[in-house]
């Protein structure tokens, strides 16, 4: 089955990102498909590169992980400026895009599935 | 793939991002000619209230560009009814013309759509 995501929460503050990301790690490990994720709102706050938590897991690490598999992981463009995000602190493999990007996860997928408040 | 989507709309303008987001969110995905639907319950039907002014907190009102969605492709605009009168709020007090459903009615609209977003 192909799963979209959306993540509509940051870091560290609630579970959402955590969960979205064990959701994602689960799926996979059944055999699904993950055809995106998207990082919107607060929710870029997840691909920020430069988070470097002292002793605990890295959650930007993870979604680049994710990334790095092949799967779509595209932040939102204007939730970034918002956010003082510069292009050059996305994490590896993450990407910066639009709606249009949401829009094809939606298109694609069998389920869809948000992670946020 | 011909996926339907449903925008549910279930926090109060102005106290968080959501309501602006959604409605950015049904603008960027009305524009993809996806088959879109919006709900409105909770909270959120005071996105849909008329003569909204945030000036005092430094915000755009968010209620009339509700109408102008239509422009995107976004027609289907579907409010709790019993939202609305927890509220007192009377449909000529929004916007613009929508479907007013009861709570089956919700439930079904959510449950024929492929997929919800909720804000």
């Amino acid at each position: 089955m192909k799963i979209g995501i959306l993540v509509l929460e940051g870091p560290y503050q609630h579970e959402a990102a955590d969960s979205a990301y064990h959701f994602a790690q689960a799926a996979l490990a059944r055999g699904h498909e993950i055809s995106g994720i998207f990082l919107y709102t607060d929710g870029v706050n997840n691909a920020n590169g430069y988070i470097k938590p002292p002793g605990e897991r890295n959650i930007a690490t993870r979604f680049s992980g994710l990334a790095a598999q092949g799967i779509p992981v595209v932040a939102c463009t204007a939730c970034a400026r918002f956010r003082g995000f510069r292009p050059d602190m996305v994490a590896e493999h993450v990407r910066l895009g639009g709606l249009g990007a949401l829009a094809d996860y939606l298109r694609q997928s069998d389920r869809f599935v948000t992670f946020g408040d | 793939m011909g996926n339907t989507v449903a925008v549910l709309m279930r926090k109060a303008p102005y106290g968080s991002v959501y309501t602006a987001e959604g409605y950015r969110s049904m603008m960027g995905i009305g524009v993809f000619e996806m088959d879109l639907s919006v709900v409105f319950v909770d909270d959120g039907v005071y996105a849909l209230v008329k003569d909204q002014n945030p000036a005092a907190l430094e915000q755009k009102p968010l209620g009339d560009g509700f109408p102008m969605l239509k422009d995107f492709g976004v027609t289907r605009f579907y409010v709790h009814r019993g939202s609305l009168e927890e509220r007192g709020l009377a449909p000529e007090s929004l916007v613009m013309d929508v479907e007013l459903l009861d709570d089956a009615g919700v439930a079904a609209v959510l449950a024929s759509s492929g997929i919800v977003l909720p804000f």
